[in-house]
Formats: structure tokens, sequence, C-alpha cells
């Protein structure tokens, strides 16, 4: 498996009214070595920002970030041929009028022959069972089609690690556990964010983050008991209050 | 989100003399009627035109359904183009320009219609391929004409949704309601889509040693 590090990793930004930047996560440092790594945390935890960090999409204040000793930033060619990234939201990855044509683009670069890339572009779609829908509009796809349709589009250049950030939150029950399976089946390195609690349970470790910080690192099933005490205690917190 | 209306017809596969046609030469038809939409004064030549681009479009298969389907969301915009210069240059001139637009748009749409997007993006890289002695990647030309077919349908279903939002709130009136939304969303789209071409490693200069 590849080995993602995270150096003291921090990322902050500067806020106009605030004399100090806000931190959106606090000196990160961890090796993530397991097949399959969930990320769970409420919304503006910094979920996203630990993913976006693997990518390269964030570049982190202080601190780094190492994908197989590639840095994300001096290196950051070289890690996105690593690491693929599919977003939550496929109609904003998803930048081709049809899904044979958004997995062809994939290939541009790396396969110049176009009889060839036609061919790749085929067996990637055929791979999720999404052949029949290569050349309809993207528009008329389901929402769950179109999920699997971006994740074959990152699939098609073959990265070592897939980093999905909240893949499920559009998709009803039947596209969700559509999704859960496609994932289980894959070779890759898997660090997905998720509000699905069942797909946690799936990973092999799970990181909870809380305010930018790491608070629970370790196997499925605590890691989500520690978030929903996390979650009640914030609950009871909010109430207690006059 | 909706993604119709939009203006050049898909693809539709088919074996036709048209989809079978060099695409330089479909280009060159685009090319040509784009420059005869300029010089045509008789509106009767116009009309023509669109006719034989009709016949065109029909003998590919393509079917009348893509044909008005190409056409129709630009109905309302010619109307109000076709009715303004009657007032102000009379008919026969205002027949002239909205027939040229017609013919424009059919023609483009023959090009869409019978050439596959990937076929499309390759003669792009070709025909921008001279520009790189001047620095410019070809790539990132198809890339371009990708992103564009791509956004147009987008764009026309957020304005489709702002536009039933505002109606539920009783603000179809107010343009605000109308043009601020439509442009927020269109704007953190582009940014989306920026995030993802930049995620997937595309739009960028080939290759070079890191480090």
């Amino acid at each position: 498996m590849p080995n993602v590090t995270f150096d003291q990793a921090a990322v902050t930004v500067p806020v106009d009214h605030l004399p100090e930047p806000k931190v959106l996560l606090d000196g990160v440092n961890l090796q993530l070595t397991e097949r399959r790594v969930g990320v769970i945390g409420a919304n503006g935890s910094g979920k996203s920002t630990f993913l976006r960090l693997v990518n390269g999409l964030v570049q982190p204040s202080s601190g780094r970030v190492l994908v197989d000793g590639a840095d994300t930033v001096r290196s950051v060619r070289a890690v996105r041929r690593t690491v693929g990234f599919v977003f939550t939201d496929p109609l904003s990855q998803l930048v081709m009028p049809t899904g044979r044509e958004d997995v062809e683009l994939s290939l541009r670069r790396s396969v110049k022959n176009g009889a060839e890339r036609r061919r790749q572009a085929e067996n990637a779609l055929d791979r999720l069972g999404l052949l029949h829908l290569a050349d309809q509009s993207i528009y008329e796809l389901s929402g769950g089609e179109r999920q699997l349709m971006a994740l074959a589009a990152v699939l098609a250049v073959e990265p070592a690690v897939l980093v999905l950030d909240e893949p499920s939150t559009l998709l009803d029950l039947r596209n969700r556990e559509l999704l859960r399976r496609t994932l289980a089946g894959l070779d890759q390195q898997i660090i997905m964010s998720t509000h699905d609690l069942d797909m946690a349970l799936d990973m092999d470790r799970v990181l909870v983050i809380d305010q930018g910080k790491v608070v629970f690192d370790g196997a499925a099933a605590p890691a989500v008991a520690a978030y929903r005490a996390l979650c009640l205690a914030s609950l009871d917190a909010q109430e207690a209050q006059p | 989100m909706r993604g119709h209306g939009f203006l050049l017809a898909n693809y539709v596969p088919g074996d036709s003399l048209v989809h079978r046609a060099p695409l330089a030469l479909k280009f060159l038809l685009v090319f040509a009627c784009g420059l005869a939409s300029f010089v045509t004064v008789d509106w009767r030549m116009s009309l023509a035109m669109l006719g034989a681009l009709c016949g065109l479009f029909l003998l590919t298969g393509a079917g009348p359904k893509r044909l008005w389907g190409a056409v129709r969301p630009l109905a309302a915009v010619l109307l109000v183009i076709g009715l303004f210069q009657w007032w102000q240059l009379g008919a026969p001139t205002a027949g002239r320009i909205v027939l040229n637009i017609l013919v424009c748009v059919v023609a483009a749409s023959l090009l869409t219609a019978t050439t596959p997007v990937h076929k499309l993006l390759d003669g792009v890289v070709r025909a921008a391929g001279p520009f790189r002695r001047l620095g410019a990647d070809p790539e990132r030309f198809a890339l371009t004409i990708g992103i564009m077919l791509r956004s147009i349908p987008y764009i026309a279903g957020t304005f489709a949704d702002v536009r039933d939002s505002a109606r539920a709130r009783g603000l179809e009136r107010n343009p605000r309601a109308l043009v601020l939304p439509v442009f927020i969303t269109s704007v953190a789209f582009a940014r989306q889509t920026g995030e993802a071409l930049a995620a997937r490693g595309l739009g960028e200069a080939d290759d070079e040693d890191e480090d």
C-alpha cells in the first residue's frame, strides 16, 4: 500500500476581522498505510481540508504532506498522478458532455493514440458497469450513475490512492449501497470522508476530526462511538447554555 | 439541477455522408456559413441556405426533433431581434438577420450532431498545433472548447432552477432575484470546475521535471 505521511501539517487562513489566522487543520502528524481509511467529523471540522492536502489542492501553511515520499507542494504533478480525487458533487467534476468523453479526457495526456484511448476508456467504463451509459448526457444520468461516472474518470488513469470527499452525501440509499460495493472491490488505497457511519464502519482505520484536530485515530467501531459521543456532548453543552 | 436547453445538438451516431465527411470540411462549412451571414444581402438567399442546411441535417438521421431542439432555445431572442429590426429597418432586413443567425446555429449543430466530441477536440488540437511555436498548449484549446460545450447547459439549467425558486417566493419580476443567484452559482461552478481540473492534473502545461 502507498504511504501517505502528514508531518506536522497545519492549514491556516487569514480572516479580515481577526488578529490571528483561523486554524483549519492543526499540526496533524500521522502515517496512512492502511487499505481503507475513513475520516469522519462534523460539517466544517476540517475533513475536506485534510483530504485536499493529500492531492495538493490545499497546501499546508506549515509542515508537509508526502505521498510515497513525494512532497505535495514541490512534486504536485507527480502526486496528482498517484492520487485521484472524487468530489461530493459529480456535476462539478465531470467536465465533458458525456461520460465517455470525460473518461477520454482523463486519458488524453497519457494516451496519445485516439483508438487506444477509446479502448482504454471503454475498459474503464466497463469495469464499473457503465458502458451502456457512456454516450448519454451527464445530465440524463441519475445521481448514483453520475458519481460512478466521476469515479470511472478518475480510475481510468489508475491512481494508487483514491481520495473521496463525502461521495455518498447526494445519493439515495440504493445508489449509496452501489457506491459502497464498488469501492469495496477496488484495489486502490482509499481515503474517504463520509457522514454515512455504515460506510465508515467498512474502513480499516478511522480518524475523527473536530475543530481542525484529529481527536480519535483507531479502528472503525470505536471511532464511530467516539464521534457519536462527541456529537452528543456538543449538543448537551449547547442545550445547557442559558 | 437541470441541464437542458443546450443550443447545439449533441452527437448522434450514424453513417451518413455528413458523418463520414472529413472534420476539416465540416469546420469549413461552419466557417463559410458564418462568413456568408455577413455578406448575404438578400433574405431569399438566407432562406435557401437555411433550407439546404436543414435538409442536410435531416439527411444525417439526427431527426427533426433534435433540429427543433437546437433552435428552440433561441426562439424568444430571435423574435425580439426580428421585431426590433423590422421596426428599425423593415421586414426584408429583419428576415435576413434572423435567417442568418439560424443558418449559423444549424451549421454548428450539423457539426456537433455528426462529430463525436473527442474527434472535435482532436481537430481543435491539430488546428491549434501551429500556436505551439508561440508557447501555447493545443490541449488547452481543446479543453476550453470541451468545457464551454459542457457549461452552457449547466448555466441554462441554473437559470431555470433560479427562476423556479424566484417564482416560488413571488419574486419572478425582480431581476436581482434572477441575475444575482445565476451569477454567483456560475462563479462557484467555475471555481469547482477549476478545482476538479487541477485535481485530475488537466489543463496544466506539459509535464516537466519538478523539484
